[in-house]
């Protein structure tokens, strides 16, 4: 329909492609198939296949065990909602999610616009910010364990100190904030995000407000922030969908002499993904794990296309929505990469 | 006068007359950063000193150990088969990275170099896939798996390696796309094929590429959890897992020093790569995706 419209000197290209040799056409189309054929194998028999089995075993009473198992129609689908553990976790699911998300976006984008200033040392500092970010899950909880220890924990030797009450940190119900605070260490994977954001603003835009008499705050409320939209919707998408999905810090800050097991989450930290977990490998009903599996990718397919319907009018986009969007999907050449 | 007026804008804001107020926001900017960057740290600093402080030592408030127990380091090594876990560990993070990099690589190729129906809607699936939940594919897997016998065996890591990842793929994507096409079009008018093309021209051009793709999967691997803890017995698993389960005495109380060595030997590697490619992690590969 564009082509169309567009003057002949834009057509050209296309021109010039309908009379390559049809025999190259089909080398190339070929060519493209045996390219992408490990990634497109993988892909279908890697996550496809695994999406579609668990479909099936949604709709089934399968307990991993016995041959026997029949169809039971969307029972599993029921029994969530009849489920008092499921949807205790679903709720602290929800507040992890919305307490983590927002946190670590502004504290991300705050550390970022630090680190963006003329500062000495400025290198130095975006590299401590970033560092617990590639610190390995295993050994964050480790760390954060040995912090919120009750013996020899650093907070309780500081309450002692100060001569007040130790406190157990890691049992109900504050080891949901020593997850949430472990969560947020690794906020420096944000900061690097919104930094990148920060730094695609032209400078030019930030001088011109200062010189009408913006200060900072305004400067940046009213220029960086609107600028940086697609980069926040960005982070809110990858953040929920990470959030909803998290489990493993919850597992592995349970952790009892040596022992992983979903049912040794305190109560607080048990979100949906931990209660799904303890359904397959604690008590074998695989048939309703893969309803709470399935539950959840749907849970995180709604509410990505939510969080895109309501930003629609918050995010603005420089160069339209379009290429905003491939963006926000994680690159950002839109048109020239499509020869 | 003129020379002061000819004077270098470099660093301008420290040439204008400073005034109080800017001084103060400065330094409070300073103390700002360095009490952020302290909380930043101390976790790991804790974990540290705890690895060098003894076991009597634990109850006792201090930031220091008495004397540095490096004892505690040949325990890591020595009450769990920690070697064995390392050499497990670098294997399958070897495997998976260098095939996923490659994979990823020759997929990117061809989402940026050459034309076929159906490229498009292959594309968007690769964006699907960045935005899928990575646990409700995994434990589906481990089913299947477990079905066909390849559970507790190192063939997965080679078959998602195989797979390359979505966001290595966009990663090349882009590197191959900006490439101009002169190059491609001399080779192919001197009969020069596609493959050639990507092995001899476009490959050695993204050796940075390579090298931020096979250090992110590398990481990644190094780090990952719940795979190994599923797919792998619990003797012939990764150190990630093979750490959060050791170091128990025979009564099954923790050896914490013990552990935060372990843990520290653990870490060391991750943050050793990191320091040496920070530039890369933090201007480079981590958001060449968002610019």
């Amino acid at each position: 329909m564009t082509t169309a419209e567009a003057p002949a000197a834009i057509r050209l290209p296309a021109d010039v492609q309908t009379t390559a040799p049809r025999g190259w056409k089909r080398y190339r189309a070929r060519t493209f198939y045996a390219f992408v054929s490990p990634w497109l194998a993988g892909f279908i028999l890697l996550t496809l296949f695994p999406l579609g089995y668990a479909l099936w075993l949604s709709f089934t009473n399968f307990d991993g065990m016995t041959g026997h198992y029949r169809y039971v129609g969307l029972q599993n689908y029921a029994d969530i909602f009849r489920d008092p553990d499921a949807l205790h976790s679903l709720g602290r699911t929800a507040l992890y999610t919305v307490i983590t998300v927002p946190a670590a976006i502004i504290i991300g984008t705050a550390l970022a616009v630090l680190v963006n200033r003329p500062v000495r040392g400025r290198a130095a500092f975006r590299a401590i910010f970033y560092l617990p970010a590639v610190v390995p899950i295993v050994a964050s909880a480790l760390c954060f364990k040995m912090l919120f220890d009750s013996d020899f924990g650093l907070l309780n030797h500081i309450f002692n100190q100060l001569h007040l009450q130790t406190i157990q940190w890691l049992a109900d119900p504050l080891v949901f904030w020593v997850m949430i605070a472990m969560t947020l260490w690794g906020v420096g994977g944000t900061m690097i995000i919104s930094l990148a954001g920060l730094q695609g603003i032209p400078g030019e835009l930030i001088e011109a407000a200062k010189v009408d008499g913006a200060n900072a705050w305004r400067a940046f409320t009213r220029i960086s922030l609107p600028l940086l939209s697609p980069i926040i919707l960005f982070e809110v998408i990858t953040g929920v969908i990470a959030s909803i999905q998290a489990f493993i810090p919850a597992l592995l800050l349970s952790i009892q002499s040596g022992t992983v097991a979903a049912t040794s989450v305190p109560q607080s930290n048990y979100l949906f993904m931990i209660h799904a977990y303890a359904q397959y490998f604690d008590y074998g009903r695989f048939g309703y794990a893969s309803a709470l599996l399935w539950a959840l990718f749907i849970l995180i397919l709604v509410l990505t296309a939510v969080i895109f319907k309501v930003s629609g009018r918050a995010v603005f986009y420089e160069s339209g929505p379009d290429e905003a969007a491939q963006a926000a999907a994680g690159h950002a050449t839109g048109g020239k990469a499509e020869r | 006068m003129s020379r002061a007026v000819e004077a270098p804008v470099v660093g301008g804001l420290k040439h204008r007359p400073a005034r109080p107020g800017a001084i103060a926001g400065r330094t409070g900017l300073y103390v700002l950063l360095v009490i952020v960057a302290l909380i930043f740290l101390v976790p790991l600093l804790w974990l540290l000193s705890l690895s060098l402080k003894s076991e009597g030592e634990l109850s006792t408030p201090s930031w220091l150990p008495k004397t540095l127990q490096w004892s505690n380091f040949k325990d890591a090594v020595t009450l769990i088969p920690f070697g064995k876990y390392v050499t497990i560990s670098v294997f399958l993070a070897i495997v998976q990275s260098g095939l996923a990099t490659l994979s990823s690589a020759l997929t990117g190729f061809g989402f940026a170099r050459l034309r076929a129906r159906g490229k498009r809607a292959l594309f968007l699936v690769v964006v699907a896939t960045l935005m899928l939940p990575q646990i409700v594919t995994v434990i589906p897997t481990y089913l299947i798996f477990a079905r066909v016998h390849l559970v507790y065996t190192y063939w997965p890591w080679v078959l998602w390696g195989l797979a390359g990842s979505a966001f290595l793929i966009f990663l090349f994507r882009q590197t191959f796309a900006s490439i101009p096409m002169d190059l491609e079009d001399a080779a192919i008018i001197d009969g020069c094929g596609y493959f050639r093309i990507f092995w001899r021209i476009f490959l050695p051009m993204a050796k940075a590429v390579l090298v931020a793709g096979f250090v992110l999967s590398f990481t990644a691997a190094w780090g990952d959890f719940i795979t190994p803890s599923l797919f792998l017995d619990s003797d012939h698993t990764t150190l990630a897992v093979g750490l959060s389960g050791g170091y128990t005495t025979a009564a099954g109380t923790p050896i914490y020093t013990a552990l935060a060595a372990g843990s520290v030997l653990y870490v060391l590697p991750v943050l050793i790569l990191f320091i040496v490619a920070q530039r890369g992690f933090i201007n480079g590969f981590v958001t060449s995706g968002l610019k």
